[in-house]
């Protein structure tokens, strides 16, 4: 195989484990490496080896594991520099990083190191004599733009659920390529305490069947404890507006939208919430959408399957016990 | 004395309904119809609250200049800076400007920064609500030299020059800690901007901005943008929503579990 060009994907886990976007950057990386006729390399930062094995069955030709105990942290600098390092030697013509706070920050300095262009939030990618040809959501979602990259690296961020994800092949394969700690060229400028959770509702809110998100029409903190019950009653979790977590009424884990996570349950239902760009980026791929809402005119409707115009304060009640009666 | 420089950036309103937005094909640009004012970018006024609140623990020690680099400005949305507290305004203004392309506008911003004498800090909002790109900060930290970038943070806090942040990272928060210079993005979570008093805002409406220009900053020619805009369109994805009704607000509540049972959604 050539030693240099290629797609690489960079993969960074997250307590030892590949980030659940992995898998749809699989189904870009293969799908690019066809068009271009060339390789799929797996770069896996901060994995153990069960990470390994997992990357290992991506179909990529070579899978590079880098031996950084620094890379186990999302340690933006550590992460980047280990990248650039990398980028510098296998010249790849095409990285695609997960959509993650990491993975955004390290794409965007990335390309203003390499001096080439970035697509973030990547609905569709297609390669043209001309370039990379993406798709991207702007003004919070309202629009799509259409933009090429013309200077090699292209560096996409896929946006979350745009792509399927691939599935794993039967066996490990492909070459595993372990990349020794290098002498760091000068400390880094940045110093990266240990995380501190404060919630875990974050896995179970991109998992769930159901999510019941409120908003500010909830008035306070106090209301989400009867969401709380719904999404009990229906094995499902809570979510929230920006506005919901700014105000500091649920923890910022729990925010739905364009800065917060990207959920599609079967049902999402939206509680107080108006229907701003910015949160129904979060939720637009759910299959069904039920709002309760007291205004008509709300933005939310035009997204909704089901809604009813009225205050939580009479129907929710209402609606969990029916729920609990069953 | 600590200079904190807030890079801020005029944007459509995200909260005006999409009907009063359209397409300028011609610019790849989204306008609206009407004469809708444009507003401060929901981030980048959380980036001034954040400089504001270094100035109230050390006002004597801390000067704060916000900085915008664009085509044109409405002056009223630009002097909320100076009313909520800045010292004072600078923008940078060239029709070349208009643009979405995150390598000038942080090139612009730095040549800006570097002119003014340079900065201890400098507080960026972590994306603009037009494009989301979320490159500007980034592309300036890695075009400044020697400075470190350290990025969504809900607190920040400098002491003894080095600047400490809290980040959010979804979930979980982590620490951040650099020595100064640095480039620092501020999250949503660090609160809403202060609100002006009445006096400071009327002082700020007679206060001029000083202007620069691209030649004063010594920036001619142009590398063609890194990513080229095709094509911009609206999205025309909406639903036809059921309403559900019933004789008040907890009959219609208990006739939308039978409905979403019946469909065997839940």
């Amino acid at each position: 195989m050539s030693t240099t060009g290629g797609v690489l994907i960079l993969a960074p886990a997250d307590d030892g484990r590949l980030h659940a976007a992995f898998w749809e950057l699989v189904t870009v990386g293969r799908q690019l490496a066809s068009e271009l006729g060339t390789t799929m390399r797996v770069v896996v930062h901060g994995g153990d080896a069960g990470a390994v094995a997992e990357a290992r069955r991506s179909g990529a030709d070579q899978v590079h594991v880098a031996e950084d105990a620094r890379l186990a942290e999302p340690w933006p600098d550590a992460h980047l520099e280990a990248l650039t390092t990398l980028c510098r030697e296998l010249c790849p013509s095409v990285i695609l990083m997960p959509r993650t706070p990491l993975g955004m920050e390290v794409a965007a300095r990335l390309a203003a190191r390499l001096g080439v262009g970035l697509a973030p939030d990547a609905l569709t990618a297609e390669v043209t004599e001309s370039g990379l040809v993406c798709t991207r959501p702007v003004f919070g979602g309202v629009a799509r733009a259409t933009i090429r990259l013309v200077r090699r690296p292209w560096i996409v961020v896929p946006y979350r659920r745009a792509f399927p994800p691939a599935a794993p092949t039967p066996e490990a394969q492909g070459e595993l390529v372990v990349v020794p700690t290098r002498a760091p060229g000068g400390a880094l400028r940045t110093e990266c305490g240990p995380r501190t959770r404060e919630n875990d509702a974050g896995p179970e809110l991109e998992r769930a069947r159901v999510v019941v998100a409120g908003g500010m029409g909830l008035g306070g903190p106090a209301p989400f404890e009867m969401l709380r019950e719904i999404a009990d009653l229906l094995g499902g979790a809570v979510g929230a507006s920006r506005p919901v977590c700014d105000a500091g009424w649920v923890s910022s884990g729990l925010q739905i939208g364009l800065t917060g996570r990207t959920v599609a349950p079967e049902v999402y239902i939206a509680v107080g919430i108006s229907g701003a760009i910015q949160h129904i980026a979060g939720c637009s791929s759910s299959r069904a959408i039920v709002a309760i809402n007291t205004d008509p005119a709300a933005p939310i409707f035009q997204m909704s399957n089901y809604g009813i115009v009225g205050d939580w304060k009479e129907v929710l009640p209402a609606f969990r016990d029916a729920l609990a009666g069953r | 004395m600590m200079r904190v420089v807030v890079c801020i950036k005029q944007t459509v309103d995200p909260l005006i309904p999409v009907t009063s937005l359209v397409v300028d094909h011609d610019r790849k640009r989204i306008a609206t119809t009407s004469k809708v004012p444009p507003v401060l970018n929901g981030y980048d006024e959380q980036a001034l609250e954040a400089a504001l609140r270094l100035k109230d623990a050390a006002p004597t020690e801390c000067e704060v200049i916000a900085l915008s680099a664009g085509a044109d400005f409405d002056l009223d949305v630009m002097r909320m800076a100076l009313a909520v507290g800045a010292d004072d305004l600078v923008l940078v203004r060239d029709p070349a400007l208009d643009t979405a392309d995150p390598d000038l506008v942080a090139s612009v911003l730095a040549a800006a920064i570097r002119h003014l004498g340079g900065a201890d800090l400098v507080l960026c909002g972590r994306q603009a609500s037009d494009w989301d790109n979320a490159q500007v900060p980034l592309t300036l930290a890695e075009t400044m030299p020697l400075v470190a970038c350290l990025t969504l943070a809900r607190k920040v806090e400098v002491r003894e020059g080095r600047v400490r942040v809290e980040r959010v990272l979804g979930d979980s928060i982590q620490i951040m800690e650099a020595d100064l210079p640095a480039v620092v993005t501020v999250t949503s979570e660090l609160g809403a901007l202060r609100y002006p008093r009445l006096r400071d805002k009327l002082l700020a409406a007679r206060r001029q901005p000083r202007y620069l220009t691209l030649d004063a900053l010594g920036i001619h020619a142009m590398t063609p943008a890194a990513v080229e805009v095709l094509d911009l369109a609206f999205v025309a994805d909406r639903r036809t929503c059921e309403f559900v009704t019933g004789d008040d607000g907890a009959d219609a509540g208990r006739r939308l579990a039978g409905i979403l049972h019946d469909v065997r959604l839940i």
